[in-house]
């Protein structure tokens, strides 16, 4: 059986911390959709751990300071510290700002064995980094393995050539990063990555796919997928030249874009895809930057642009030393690595279909047309009017594909709200109207929440309707302990003579329709 | 004849000086045998309780459905939950007032919706994008809509094969199907009493073709709960 390739792994720990700028001492936290993704050390001794919702993190830890994520900063300020490999060997991979890859066989005969090498990396990096966070090292077969050394070393651990599983098969079934997978397999008993390894192949192959059978080769110390890659033939990377030469990132981040869809479609017609791109830079005074980054998940034309963007800025706002002396006259993206493009299972997860693909393809194509904040979803967001529960947010800041709304703890009870069915039309500029009574009188809700007399006219805009039927009024109290947004009302239904139905509230004294049943 | 043409050519495939000749015979006949659907097995389908409103059963792909009276953005929401729960997405065009709580409530997945709100000089050209991308549109355009356009919108539909439901205003050109509320009586709501529950409703059904007959439909929509039920299963 054919091992993976020994890969040498480099990984900084709490980068997207280190990125923010505030010292690892000091208790922060870095937030991906409001949810934690990297905490400093001593906010994960107050237990903010990855997960956590932003209020629960500061609930824990009162004086933590949260930040957003912001990936092209991670790299941009990643890239001086990959920089100095360059010497070590040329080919180093940046798997995500903050992890590095190289293959370890070349520069290890070339220094005289793997420690040196390791040592080599860490001594190099260490000097750069100047102690905003460690550097751990680990090397082992295959890059999925040599991560999980890198974070288990302190601070340089080797597994030898081919004990890669049995280091692996300690290890929770939850480092592969699939958690539906994990999921399943946890239900069925299998918690370590040992006993993942210990199904045959074919049964796993069987029941989960693709998806299932890489995992299964990565638990057994096996490369993910079966070695087929085939070394590209020259002409399938992709250039564009940049006249006159650009020194901004947002002039070649342009150029970017459309080559790395040239990149995509031309790999798309030969039915192959890449797991690996370098992107090569050239600049007016004839310098070559190269750099190669990985990603498990197959590189979409948007992952790969978005690298190249990372990567350019690394390059052109990075350090005097690494920064290219010109302006970049080209830019090319070369597909390395590239395997068949068998296609995901589509749908075995509740994944991305064909469908969503042609949603996701159209949704672009209109904020491109219409702006980016014209094509909108629906997101739960909580609360008791029916135009709280769900609210409308741009298609640009989630992942349309396979999309699953969870309402979460959203549609946790909110006493006051009306029950199904629900108003099929909400008012954007509630309409003021008039309730009169029999008498023609004006009608009030008391200091009790009643109905100063029972409703029997409707006038809209000047026009008198009869109230055939009524229920209500609902009182509501709302956020008493905020002057901005403090609300009471009182809430009726109404069904008039000529069956509209109508949700009419009382607020400061004046009726207003809010919503339509239509 | 087809038949004929593939024995021929299964005996004497390599024969040499009659090969372009031959090749030609070949691509005529691969014309012949391509499968040919017909348009009624193209079809969408449909919330069950609704089925009797439609020719064939279903929503026929590439036509135009257009539904008026009180009660419209309700029957509009219960056309387009049938594919969007069989897994199609749904577009909202000019609906940003659609509640989208009841819209759930009706079947429609709110994951795979999206809703675009564009102004009247690129309505169309919005319109036709998201034609073929998405199998169910529904419009309710707030501005009149030019027949040109109309005629337009809808062979594109027929090309590619999406469903639009437009709410309220009658289609320029006269609408595939044709559903109207007729009478619609609310049901759970009293005077000082009750909440609003469901509503009966008589749906009339007309339109061109295979729907140019007419026919009425009771049913209660929204039904309890929300989305369309059928009179008969209800106590």
């Amino acid at each position: 059986m054919i091992t993976p390739v020994r890969t040498l792994v480099a990984w900084c720990p709490d980068w997207p911390v280190v990125a923010t700028g505030v010292p690892l001492d000091e208790p922060s936290a870095v937030l991906l959709a409001n949810r934690v993704i990297a905490a400093s050390p001593e906010a994960r001794v107050h237990g903010v751990v990855r997960g956590l919702r932003r209020r629960a993190a500061q609930a824990r830890c009162p004086e933590l300071s949260v930040h957003d994520r912001d990936e092209a900063k991670e790299a941009r300020l990643f890239e001086p510290v990959v920089a100095v490999l360059d010497d070590i060997t040329p080919r180093v991979e940046v798997a995500r700002p903050g992890v590095c890859a190289l293959v370890s066989q070349g520069p290890s005969r070339y220094f005289g064995g793997e420690e040196v090498v390791a040592g080599l990396v860490r001594e190099r990096m260490v000097e750069v980094v100047a102690g905003r966070t460690d550097v751990r090292v680990g090397v082992a077969d295959g890059p999925f393995a040599a991560e999980l050394v890198a974070r288990a070393a302190d601070p340089i651990r080797l597994v030898p050539p081919g004990t890669t599983a049995e280091f692996l098969a300690p290890m929770n079934i939850g480092v592969l990063e699939r958690p539906d997978l994990a999921d399943v397999l946890c239900r069925l008993g299998i918690r370590t990555l040992g006993a993942f390894a210990q199904l045959p192949a074919t049964d796993v192959l069987a029941r989960f796919g693709r998806e299932g059978q890489g995992a299964h080769r990565l638990a057994s110390g096996l490369d993910e997928r079966l070695p087929d890659a085939r070394q590209p033939p020259v002409d399938w990377s992709v250039s564009a030249e940049i006249d006159p030469p650009a020194d901004r990132i947002d002039r070649v981040a342009f150029v970017a874009r459309s080559i790395a869809d040239e990149l995509h479609r031309r790999l798309g017609r030969d039915g192959v895809t890449c797991v690996r791109v370098g992107i090569r830079a050239e600049t007016e005074h004839g310098e070559e930057l190269i750099r190669f980054w990985r990603h498990e998940g197959m590189l979409s034309d948007a992952a790969v642009a978005d690298r190249v963007r990372w990567q350019l800025d690394g390059w052109l706002n990075g350090s005097a030393v690494s920064r290219p002396s010109g302006g970049i006259t080209r830019l090319a993206l070369v597909p390395d690595e590239l395997i068949a493009a068998t296609g995901r299972q589509l749908g075995f997860w509740g994944g991305e279909t064909e469908a969503d693909q042609r949603a996701v393809r159209v949704a672009a194509r209109l904020q491109g047309q219409l702006g980016t904040d014209a094509v909108l979803v629906p997101e739960f967001h909580g609360g008791r009017h029916c135009h709280e529960q769900l609210t409308l947010i741009p298609t640009a800041t989630v992942e349309l594909a396979g999309r699953s709304l969870d309402p979460g703890d959203k549609t946790a009870p909110w006493p006051g709200s009306l029950p199904a069915p629900s108003p099929t039309r909400l008012l954007p500029d509630p309409m003021v109207v008039e309730i009169l009574d029999e008498g023609g009188v004006v009608i009030e809700v008391t200091g009790r929440g009643l109905l100063s007399s029972p409703p029997a006219q409707l006038i809209v805009k000047g026009h008198r309707k009869a109230v055939v039927g009524w229920s209500g009024p609902w009182p509501i109290d709302e956020r008493w302990w905020d002057v901005e947004t403090y609300r009471r009302q009182a809430r009726l239904q109404l069904v008039t003579a000529d069956g509209q139905a109508l949700l009419v509230v009382l607020e400061a004294g004046v009726w207003r329709v809010t919503a339509q049943w239509d | 004849m087809a038949t004929r043409h593939v024995r021929n050519l299964a005996v004497d495939t390599l024969d040499g000086p009659h090969q372009a000749a031959r090749r030609a015979q070949l691509e005529l006949v691969t014309d012949r045998v391509t499968p040919l659907t017909l348009a009624r097995e193209q079809t969408l389908p449909v919330h069950d309780s609704l089925t009797s409103l439609f020719p064939d059963g279903a929503l026929r792909r590439g036509t135009i459905v257009g539904v008026g009276g009180v009660g419209a953005t309700s029957l509009a929401l219960a056309v387009a939950a049938g594919p969007s729960a069989a897994g199609s997405w749904t577009a909202f065009v000019g609906g940003t007032d659609i509640g989208l709580v009841a819209a759930g409530e009706h079947g429609v997945a709110l994951e795979r919706l999206l809703v675009v709100d564009p102004e009247p000089s690129v309505w169309s050209p919005t319109v036709a994008a998201l034609i073929g991308a998405v199998d169910m549109i529904v419009i309710s355009p707030k501005h009149r809509l030019r027949e040109r356009d109309a005629r337009r919108i809808g062979s594109r539909l027929r090309e590619r094969g999406s469903v639009l439901v437009s709410i309220g205003s009658q289609w320029p050109v006269g609408a595939d199907v044709q559903l109207d509320i007729a009478e619609s009586q609310w049901c759970g709501i009293g005077v000082g009493h009750g909440v609003l529950q469901s509503r009966k409703v008589t749906i009339t059904g007309s339109g061109r073709g295979a729907a140019a007959r007419l026919r009425s439909l009771d049913v209660l929509l929204p039904g309890p709960g929300g989305g369309p039920r059928t009179i008969a299963t209800v106590d």
